[in-house]
């Protein structure tokens, strides 16, 4: 009994000896020591709008989803407000839904901003916050998720989702077409499908397919997540034994279905990515992967939000203009990436 | 076991027994279920404003029977007759509605609704689709009137209600159905000694309105005071019918209920008892609260028995001894090592084993099989490496089985499966597997039926032949004087007596129990 | 002897009622002493082995319906053997890190508790065994740090519901919460993509035509069988959920135990985090999303009691073999995910449907009838 007794304060001590050892040792593991994405910034040139002018506020929002381009959001802003001397950049974190991001958001208006620039959950959830605030005199720019009030807003900067399928549909088409595969077999990989911007990639996809004879096989939806997108796309590859094109929306997941591929053996067919992470540039450049193109949908648009909130709180225009003031809308076109003009791009790559 | 010659010693009711018209008459009731025959041709006849008993022990099926007539079950053959009609009500609710209400021993209240709103459960009265709450008010305090307990608010929530009180609500719910025939079962367990008086009370009130009462205890003093007739069932079966509640010898009873004619039957006191080495030295022991300043010891060998009302300490001293409570202040010592206080296996380590008071919440897994109750405690000394050795757990579980005659012998059984005697032989034959040296008895016959009690006394004296101390708590005071050599008794929270069993009598200890005694100030 | 009064007329008053009778009546009654051989050989299948494992026929059952199901709807693909064989092996990689984690799921439900935060372990020790500094101790490192970061986030969770005596739902449900934020905080809601081919080769190696993963599945599965059926741990672990009082007065530390559990399910979780991350050759906070809710329907249709003290492991892994199933099967006919949702969910139900009604005999209804009316 003593002697069973004493091994088992032996055993605790040592446990205790090498569980202290580990926890020393895993706190050193949290660090991530990477080289930090370069921002894209503008510096500033030779244009007139880069002098310093009048002070300005800015207060922004971005949803604190656990996704690569959400961050490079906030991190393109954050870095795009640090190169402008006359601008004080205001962040609000916006939670995990749209109630909390309008609780945080009534916060950021009490601060009186001269603009704020916000990110939505949910463009139609917050839109009356971008009435409420325009109504209280600051202007807000919305990225990338449009509120459906034209008065909700002074400035919309946003991508093209739509686009975003007509260029992989586009992209694959011509692919298709020199290969001279007929009857082809293409599959897609969706993002969170109960979001509008999957719906209207998918759509932009569908209908430009269409107009070239061509349809979706098989479509999963994966959640933009690396593990959720190595899961759909395993069980879609079971379902298509061969497989000519694939488009998989969001390159962030795209990093598990690459894997799934590579896990099946699978490399018949060619795939195109969305979105434009810099992994996925990379692999493009290295051509040692099914992945041939991706379709761009930029967080550089983060920082182009916050130059032209600038000048709205300056009451400038941009300088290539001849209007005075900025405009109302500015939709980034959605480009194609391919082996070709990866290395132009790859600065904005997230 | 074949033909109903067993309900040959059916007693011809006296005519002057009762003077009601029967309302309920059961003949050759017959319910299966898959491998038992719950119900095996049971006769049953209940007049107009009779307390009729219901006699049997645990597995008689009285429980059944119960539920038949609630309609919770329908018979598989025989005739239900309620009020000269040919009845099979498909289920409770029409049972409710031909005016036969049944008030189960767990009470089957709502404890947060009010009062009022338990009463009128599932018949609100309503107009219009909303409940007319003061109207329900109303009618529940007319009803507890009657009952004389209007006293009760209605509005109050059942919650905040004692057990009585919760009692007297579920009798207003079966008024509310101008029930006329009430069951009840067990009614008087869940209540104080006092309460009782209250509860014979309202009976008697409903039964000279002209209703029926059926009424199921264990009690034979109980039967004897508030029942009019007796009916006796054995193994699903009507062995004694209208037996007079009054007059029929206990031991009639007793012999139709288990087929022997047994009371309180303790095995013999050796000649002499071979007291061993002092082996439980408890000194000074408090908890704020529930007891003070108890001190006691057992030798090995010894019965010392603990003779207390509910809340005069006793079960919680026990726990505490066996440190499943911390102690305030005091020392608890095995063969001279103080125990650590407030931990259970310091205590099952020095030798000790408990039987708590409540076998089914505190003591068993239900749904384990029996060999797995038995090694509860043991199984660790079985296993190598960390791995269990069933079989050798299933073979000292069988021989620990065939030691205390415990029923059904198949020890891979469920324990749920087993009556309340067997159940009890479970847990103590737990303790009998380890080097258990005292053995702690909360209540060890609650619930058994005096068949398989007089079984367990049997194992308890047997232990203490073998060297092992026993403490044990019981409510029953012959129980403690049948079987200690020592007795205590407590009163809240204290020692008020110590004595050996042979200078104490059943009035003795009873004086010194409740408040008032003559004794106070004796030597503790 | 017979003249005297019995004794019981002495009774002191009980305030507590006496056992039930009515539970014990019902079973008790004549124990058939003279079929006990008969009922001893029967007493299998009737006893406590025989009603999980009718229960597990019951879920193969649902797996050869589902089965049938895709042979109808694309016999063109169920036609090639090769194909079918290939199905089934990734229908058990799908199931692979869900099974684990529904292993130490199993563990905890049947003690009594629940561990809402499996996810956000997965999610955590993937994430802390990608960091850059991770990385670089190389595949033992990464393997180390995901199995201790899981055990000692499993570690907290048992203290705060053992010694803290935090509702199990509340403590994981806490954890869940803040593992995940701390997963995202480490990495900075980047995707942290893993270098290390011996990780990322876990997941795509095949050992005699079985991928690794199978068979890391089928190992965690045998010992947590092992672990449940026939070690003191199991019982133990059956003692403390089946009815923590009697435990503790039978002797048994419950509280260490307990702390054990979920210690046990964050090695799990550990587990698991490797297979995920070399599965999706990278890890971040948003991963293993929901994976709780998979791991408890599955011990769920599994047949295990939700309020502890039974259960089964091999109910629970076919539980999670089902629900891959169903994916695969949406998958392979290209139907959307909506629908294999509300399939899930209405197989959850189903299932405990299906074994109530079929495999709780009459017996069972009278005696759960027994317990709520009595």
């Amino acid at each position: 009994m003593t002697q069973h007794s004493r091994d088992m304060s032996r055993r605790r001590l040592l446990f205790g000896g090498a569980a202290v050892g580990a926890g020393v040792l895993l706190a050193g593991c949290t660090s991530n020591e990477q080289t930090p994405t370069e921002a894209q910034t503008k510096a500033a040139d030779g244009n007139a709008n880069a002098e310093p002018g009048k002070q300005v506020t800015i207060g922004f929002s971005a949803p604190a989803a656990d996704h690569g381009w959400i961050a490079a959001i906030t991190n393109n802003a954050k870095a795009q407000a640090a190169a402008y001397s006359d601008v004080e950049f205001k962040t609000v974190e916006a939670g995990a839904d749209a109630a909390a991001q309008r609780a945080a958001l009534s916060t950021l208006i009490s601060q009186k901003p001269d603009v704020i620039v916000l990110l939505p959950h949910d463009g139609k959830e917050l839109n009356s916050f971008g009435l409420e605030a325009m109504a209280a005199g600051i202007p807000v720019v919305n990225l990338d998720r449009a509120f459906p009030d034209a008065k909700a807003y002074r400035l919309q900067i946003k991508g093209d989702n739509y686009g975003m399928g007509v260029s992989a549909a586009t992209f694959i088409a011509e692919q298709l077409k020199a290969k001279g595969i007929s009857n082809p077999v293409i599959a897609e990989i969706a993002g969170m499908d109960e979001l509008e911007l999957t719906q209207e990639r998918t759509k932009g996809f569908n209908d430009t397919l269409a107009q070239h004879g061509l349809k979706v096989q098989n479509r999963r939806a994966a959640r933009f997540t690396a593990d959720s997108g190595q899961q759909e796309a395993s069980q879609l590859l079971q379902a298509l034994p061969k497989i000519d094109a694939i488009w998989n929306h969001d390159d962030d997941q795209g990093i598990g279905v690459l894997a799934a591929i590579s896990q099946a053996n699978r490399s018949e067919f060619f795939m195109v990515g969305g979105a434009g992470s810099k992994k996925a540039m990379e692999d493009i450049q290295a051509d040692n992967t099914v992945l041939k193109a991706t379709v761009t949908y930029s967080p550089s648009m983060a920082s182009s939000a916050i130059s032209l909130a600038r000048l709205i709180g300056q009451d400038r225009g941009m300088s290539d203009l001849v209007e005075l003031q900025v405009p109302k809308e500015i939709v980034l076109a959605s480009e194609t990436i391919t082996k070709e003009n990866a290395s132009n791009y790859l600065k904005l790559g997230f | 076991m074949t033909g109903h010659d067993a309900v040959s010693g059916t007693d011809v009711p006296p005519a002057e027994a009762t003077a009601g018209d029967v309302v309920l008459r059961l003949t050759d009731v017959v319910k299966t279920f898959p491998g038992v025959r719950a119900l095996d041709g049971v006769q049953l006849e209940v007049r107009a404003g009779e307390v009729h008993c219901l006699l049997g022990q645990n597995g008689a099926g009285k429980s059944t029977l119960i539920k038949v007539l609630a309609g919770v079950h329908r018979p598989d053959s025989g005739h239900v007759e309620w009020c000269g009609e040919p009845v099979g009500f498909a289920n409770p609710q029409a049972a409710m509605r031909s005016g036969i209400a049944t008030i189960y021993q767990e009470l089957d209240l709502v404890e947060d609704l009010s009062v009022a709103e338990n009463v009128f459960l599932g018949h609100e009265p309503r107009r219009l689709g909303f409940i007319r709450r003061g109207h329900m008010a109303g009618r529940t305090r007319q009803i507890l009137g009657r009952l004389g307990h209007a006293e009760i608010p209605p509005g109050r929530m059942v919650r905040a209600l004692p057990a009585a009180g919760k009692q007297v609500v579920s009798m207003a719910r079966a008024l509310s159905h101008e029930a006329r025939l009430i069951i009840m079962d067990e009614p008087s367990a869940v209540l104080a000694h006092d309460e009782v008086g209250n509860l014979f009370r309202i009976i008697r009130e409903l039964t000279a309105q002209g209703i029926a009462v059926i009424y199921i205890s264990h009690r034979l003093e109980e039967i004897r005071e508030i029942g009019d007739r007796v009916t006796v069932l054995k193994d699903g079966r009507t062995t004694a019918a209208n037996l007079p509640a009054r007059e029929t010898p206990t031991s009639d009873l007793v012999s139709r209920m288990t087929g022997r004619t047994i009371e309180y039957v303790f095995p013999d006191r050796p000649a002499e008892t071979v007291v061993g080495d002092e082996l439980l030295q408890v000194d000074g022991l408090t908890r704020a609260g529930e007891f003070a300043d108890v001190s006691l010891s057992v030798r090995a060998g010894e019965i010392v028995g603990i003779a207390g009302l509910v809340g005069s300490g006793r079960s919680e001293v026990l726990e505490t001894i066996y440190g499943a409570r911390t102690a305030g202040a005091g020392s608890v010592r095995m063969a001279g090592r103080t125990l650590r206080p407030g931990s259970v296996g310091a205590a099952v380590k020095a030798g000790m084993g408990m039987a708590p008071e409540e076998r089914k919440s505190q003591a068993l897994l239900l749904g384990e099989p029996i060999y797995r109750n038995v090694t509860l405690a043991t199984f660790g000394r079985y296993a190598r490496f960390g791995f269990t050795d069933a079989s050798r757990e299933r073979a000292e579980a069988d021989r620990i089985a065939e030691d205390l005659e415990m029923r059904p012998r198949d020890v891979r059984r469920a324990v749920r499966t087993l009556s309340g005697g067997n159940q009890q032989k479970v847990v103590v034959g737990r303790w009998l597997l380890g080097d258990t040296k005292l053995l702690l008895l909360d209540e060890p016959t609650r619930g058994v039926d005096v068949g398989a009690r007089a079984e367990l006394y049997q194992v308890i004296r047997q232990l203490a032949a073998q060297g092992v101390g026993v403490l044990l708590v019981s409510s029953e005071v012959p129980e403690v004087l049948g079987l200690a050599d020592r007795v205590l008794v407590m009163r809240e929270g204290r020692v008020v007596r110590t004595a050996p069993a042979g200078e104490l009598d059943e009035n003795t200890v009873l004086d010194l129990v409740m408040a008032g005694s003559l004794m106070e100030g004796a030597p503790a | 002897m017979s003249e005297r009064p019995p004794a019981t007329t002495t009774q002191l008053p009980a305030q507590s009622p006496p056992v039930d009778p009515a539970e014990t009546e019902e079973a008790g009654r004549r124990t058939p002493t003279a079929t006990a051989g008969a009922s001893g050989r029967l007493s299998w299948w009737h006893g406590d082995g025989g009603e999980g494992a009718k229960r597990n026929l019951a879920l193969i059952g649902v797996l050869l319906a589902l089965f049938v199901i895709g042979a109808a709807t694309r016999s063109d693909l169920y036609s090639n053997p090769d194909w079918v064989w290939a199905n089934m092996l990734s229908i058990l990689k799908l199931a692979s890190v869900v099974g684990v984690v529904t292993v130490g799921m199993t563990f905890v439900i049947i003690g009594g508790g629940i561990d809402l935060s499996v996810g956000a372990i997965v999610a955590l020790a993937g994430v802390w065994c990608t960091t850059v500094a991770t990385q670089s101790f190389g595949a033992g490192g990464m393997i180390f740090t995901a199995i201790i970061v899981g055990m000692a986030v499993g570690l907290v969770n048992g203290t705060l519901i053992a010694y803290g005596r935090l509702v199990p739902f509340i403590a994981t449900l806490a954890m869940l919460v803040a593992a995940r934020g701390l997963a995202a905080e480490i990495s900075q809601k980047q995707t942290q993509i893993s270098q290390n081919s011996t990780i990322n080769g876990i997941a795509s190696t095949d050992l005699l035509g079985i991928p690794l993963l199978v068979y890391i599945l089928a190992a965690v599965v045998a010992a947590g069988w092992v672990l449940l059926n026939r070690t003191t741990f199991g019982r133990r672990t059956v003692a403390v959920g089946g009815n923590p009082e009697a435990a503790r007065l039978a002797g048994i530390n419950v509280k260490l135990h307990t702390l054990l559990l979920y210690v046990l399910s964050g090695l799990c979780c550990g587990i698991a985090a490797i297979m995920l991350t070399a599965q999706a050759t990278s890890a971040q906070a948003a991963m293993a999303n929901l994976y709780e809710l998979d791991a408890i329907a599955a011990v769920i249709i599994g047949g295990t009691l939700l309020s502890g003290g039974r259960g089964t492991i091999i109910g629970s892994l076919l539980g999670v073999i089902i629900f891959a199933t169903i994916t695969n099967l949406f998958a392979i006919n290209g139907l959307s995910t909506e629908a294999q949702n509300m399939v899930k969910g209405g197989i959850i139900v189903a299932a405990v449907l299906i074994q109530q009604v079929q495999f709780g005999s009459l017996s069972q209804f009278f005696r759960r009838n027994r317990l709520t009316t009595s």
